[in-house]
């Protein structure tokens, strides 16, 4: 194109005599030229500063690159949050456990453990040849560190609650105990990690897995302080080294030569942070990046991009779900909640959101110890209006006006739209939609909730207790503000049941009495990842809890790219 | 001169103290806190963060706390990024921000000069017309639009350039033309209306009797006097592109402050967005008084009392 618009603006000057075929095209008087020529220069100066050589598509495959979407906000794993800092951790550290494809906890640091005195003591038994990156062997120590600190009141972690099942652990916390040691964990030796639980806890295994337990180093964090996760101080025992962090722009990894399972196929991983889906989708066609997540992929390219190679669906332990506020009419009636639950058709939900949600009527997502399908009110507009009918609104005649509200966000309004739409059509009833801004939302579901909102729960760690425990008498996530002291007893006994048998049962009877006999919610689908990854790589793991694993990420030798 | 200086100084410090106290009572009428998330945390783990951040304290101690930081040039932690504290964030963002908003600035009136000139001398000519119509769209194209449109083009289907990131000098490209089309057009506009003001009066008609030629005409004494609007609105123009590029940014994945004006709010991380308002006041206060003191290099008849 620019040679075309230079040799046209060099036929413009020339005065040959000859008619270009440029003055053929526009047959303008000489001062006309001249004006035309003001107006072409510029664009000619744009055009040929922007005529730089093609971004080069790459390199040896040796360098894999994935989008984290936004800035890490902390890599202290005892600080962290996010999934987005998780992602990061989860490649420069090991814990003492983590999972296995059926989500159960597997051995990493820990070679073994022994469960004592009913479930109250558990015993890890560490490796003796994990380094940290400084050449220095991993302790047992670091692990009694690492979960004093996350307790400990000044480090003020909003995850210490994830280890109150430790004995003294809470109170350490909230300062009634300020002698760290009599937290229930302890060094007995180098390799020896040493456990006391309040009560037994069956699923505490299972947090041993999460990236807040693990391993820390005393004198790194207490030498550089805040600045200890910068890549000059940060020490690791993972499959990768923080290499560089460009805040707001771009962290490097590199592989860890020491790394005890084997350094990893890949060399380098380049983690941009580019905010804008549609931005992202197209770095990942221009070859920049090489795996996109659902934080990538803008929900209305997901048709087309199901169709290319190396798209992959993975169901999430993260579950969508609407509340009802219990405690004041109408919805202090069960035959109208359940009437609202039985009026919806959770098998629109893929249709109208592209994602292949799942729709569920029970609560405890596929995958998790305790699904069960079965459960749950189904789909049935009769008699659904026949409870509606009994509670005194026929039609939904007299019904008072309602208010189903959203956190601002496109998905939420569609699927709200369609649930307007199905109680409308099934009851009779037509509830106002109200959507809100996401902290306002929070502080409101806190305060005073509405009669319908909308809600969700991704899981911590890949235990039922992690997503029933939401819906407690004393649990500050029950927006609902739904008390059975059943179902209290029923998560407490399941909680110190060892057996998986036994807490199948006790959980399967819980998830009744919530959605089908009490219907405090309304479980709608259980969220679905949409990724996509290059196919010139294989051995990529992205797992139900948002998890991006690249440590077994290595070329695939039969792409035919080298 | 230097009386003038410092009283402009001294206005601009009182400016800063006054938008500092806005947003922070603004803040914290706002209903929701920093640390509300879907995750409710128990009232214990809550008491500690709120104690770690002097939260739990009362309000005027906590203006107090945060006035005293500021003076030191210490805007405190941020409730959202863990690890580092306000001061971090800007220093690391804003000299990007600035370097975006300047190639932005350069660009407007580079391209806008020579367009705004053509269309005041070829008045209601095919020339005007087209750069009038360059103009329209320059003004009338959102951000989000053109950013996707120059991706579309010179990434997708031409691959000239990355589609997004900084780092590269070409990487600059895509989004100094996006941010810059804005003030280009507006600039243009200015440029052509001012300087046909300025082709009616007298001292025009005197040259050209002289016997000036038109170039001289037009580019030295019609052009100099037509500057002051122009000079009027380059100060608010740059303050506005170097932290209101919060699309050019999001769009090209530009890691610059002008986010932060929009996530640090949804986040209700206070220091943080007291910590960008206030250099954003600052540069604005900074960028008014510059274009004070080039008015009195530009027109001898306005003094800098």
């Amino acid at each position: 194109m620019i040679p075309f618009c230079l040799k046209m603006a060099c036929a413009w000057g020339t005065n040959s005599g000859k008619i270009t075929p440029t003055q053929a095209l526009f047959p303008l008087t000489s001062r006309r030229r001249k004006q035309f020529l003001w107006f072409v220069l510029p664009c000619l100066a744009v055009l040929a500063l922007s005529s730089c050589k093609r971004s080069s598509s790459r390199d040896d495959g040796a360098t894999f690159r994935v989008n984290l979407s936004t800035e890490p906000p902390s890599l202290d794993w005892s600080l962290a949050t996010d999934h987005v800092s998780f992602n990061v951790i989860a490649n420069l550290m090991v814990g003492l456990t983590e999972f296995d494809r059926q989500l159960k906890p597997a051995p990493v640091v820990a070679k073994s453990w022994d469960i004592l005195e009913g479930g109250r003591k558990l015993v890890f038994h560490l490796r003796d040849d994990v380094q940290w990156s400084d050449g220095q062997k991993v302790r047992a120590e670091d692990f009694e560190y690492s979960w004093r600190r996350l307790l400990d009141p000044k480090t003020a972690s909003q995850y210490a609650y994830i280890l109150f099942d430790v004995l003294n652990a809470e109170e350490f916390h909230e300062g009634k105990i300020a002698d760290e040691k009599q937290v229930g964990v302890k060094a007995l030796d180098e390799a020896t990690l040493e456990v006391t639980l309040k009560h037994p806890t069956s699923y505490f295994l299972s947090i041993t897995t999460f990236e807040v337990t693990y391993p820390q180093r005393r004198d790194v964090v207490e030498k550089f302080a805040a600045k200890w996760t910068e890549p000059e101080n940060i020490v690791t025992n993972g499959p990768f080294l923080l290499a560089s962090w460009k805040h707001e722009n771009e962290i490097r990894l590199k592989a860890n030569p020491k790394f005890f399972l084997g350094k990893p196929a890949i060399e380098n991983v380049e983690m941009f942070m580019v905010n804008e889906k549609t931005t992202a989708v197209g770095m990942y066609e221009q070859g920049q990046l090489d795996f996109l997540d659902n934080d990538s992929i803008p929900p209305l390219e997901k048709a087309r991009l199901s169709k290319i190679p190396g798209f992959k669906p993975v169901p999430q332990l993260r579950g969508e779900y609407y509340g009802f506020a219990l405690d004041r009419k109408p919805f202090d009636d069960p035959r109208v909640r359940k009437a609202f639950a039985m009026a919806i058709d959770r098998s629109v939900f893929p249709r109208i959101l592209h994602g292949g949600e799942l729709p569920s009527s029970s609560w405890i997502p596929p995958g998790m110890l305790a699904h069960n399908l079965k459960i749950g009110l189904p789909y049935n507009p009769p008699e659904a209006r026949r409870l509606l009918r009994e509670a005194g609104y026929p039609e939904g005649k007299g019904f008072p006006q309602v208010t189903l509200a959203y956190n601002t966000q496109e998905d939420h309004k569609i699927v709200a739209e369609a649930v307007q739409g199905m109680w409308k059509r099934n009851l009779g009833v037509l509830v106002r939609l109200d959507n809100i801004e996401w902290k306002v939302y929070l502080k409101r579901l806190q305060n005073d909730p509405y009669p319908v909102f909308r809600d969700g729960w991704g899981a911590d760690y890949p235990d039922p207790d992690n997503f029933m425990k939401l819906f407690t008498s004393n649990s500050g996530n029950n927006h609902t503000r739904w008390k059975n002291s059943r179902y209290d007893q029923l998560l407490n006994q399941a909680a110190e049941e060892m057996k998986d048998d036994k807490r199948r049962r006790l959980y399967d009877e819980a998830q009744r009495l919530l959605c089908e006999t009490e219907v405090a919610i309304v479980p709608l689908f259980v969220r679905v990842e949409s990724t996509i990854l290059n196919s010139r790589y294989i051995g990529l793991e992205y797992n139900s809890m948002q998890r991006l694993i690249l440590r077994n990420v290595r070329l695939n030798s039969t792409s035919g790219v080298k | 001169m230097l009386r003038f200086l410092f009283r402009r100084l001294l206005y601009g410090l009182v400016v800063l103290w006054v938008v500092t106290t806005l947003t922070f009572a603004m803040l914290r009428a706002l209903p929701g806190g920093p640390f509300d998330s879907q995750r409710r945390l128990p009232p214990e783990v809550m008491a500690n963060i709120e104690a770690k951040y002097h939260l739990d304290e009362p309000l005027l101690k906590q203006y107090g706390r945060y006035l005293a930081g500021v003076v030191q040039g210490d805007f405190g932690p941020s409730y959202k990024y863990l690890d580092r504290n306000v001061a971090d964030i800007i220093a690391d963002t804003f000299p990007t921000s600035t370097l975006l908003g300047l190639l932005a600035l350069a660009f407007a009136l580079i391209f806008s000069f020579p367009l705004g000139v053509l269309a005041a001398k070829y008045r209601d000519g095919w020339a005007d017309r087209a750069c009038s119509f360059v103009a329209t769209l320059g003004i009338s194209v959102p951000h989000f639009v053109l950013g996707a449109l120059l991706i579309w083009l010179f990434s997708l289907k031409l691959g000239w350039f990355q589609a997004a990131r900084w780092g590269r000098p070409t990487s600059a490209v895509l989004p100094m033309v996006t941010l810059g089309a804005a003030p280009f057009s507006y600039l243009s506009f200015l440029i052509r209306s001012s300087l046909l003001e300025t082709l009616r009066e007298d001292f025009i008609r005197t040259a050209r009797a002289k016997g000036l030629k038109e170039i001289a005409v037009l580019w030295k004494h019609a052009l100099s006097n037509s500057l002051i609007p122009v000079l009027t609105v380059l100060g608010p123009l740059f303050a506005a592109l170097i932290t209101g590029s919060f699309v050019v940014e999001y769009v090209f994945a530009i890691p610059g402050m002008g986010r932060f004006f929009i996530t640090a709010v949804t986040d209700r991380d206070y220091p943080l967005i007291i910590g960008v308002t206030l250099v954003y006041t600052a540069v604005l206060v900074v960028a008014n008084l510059v274009v004070d003191i080039f008015y009195s290099l530009v027109d001898p008849r306005i003094k800098t009392r």
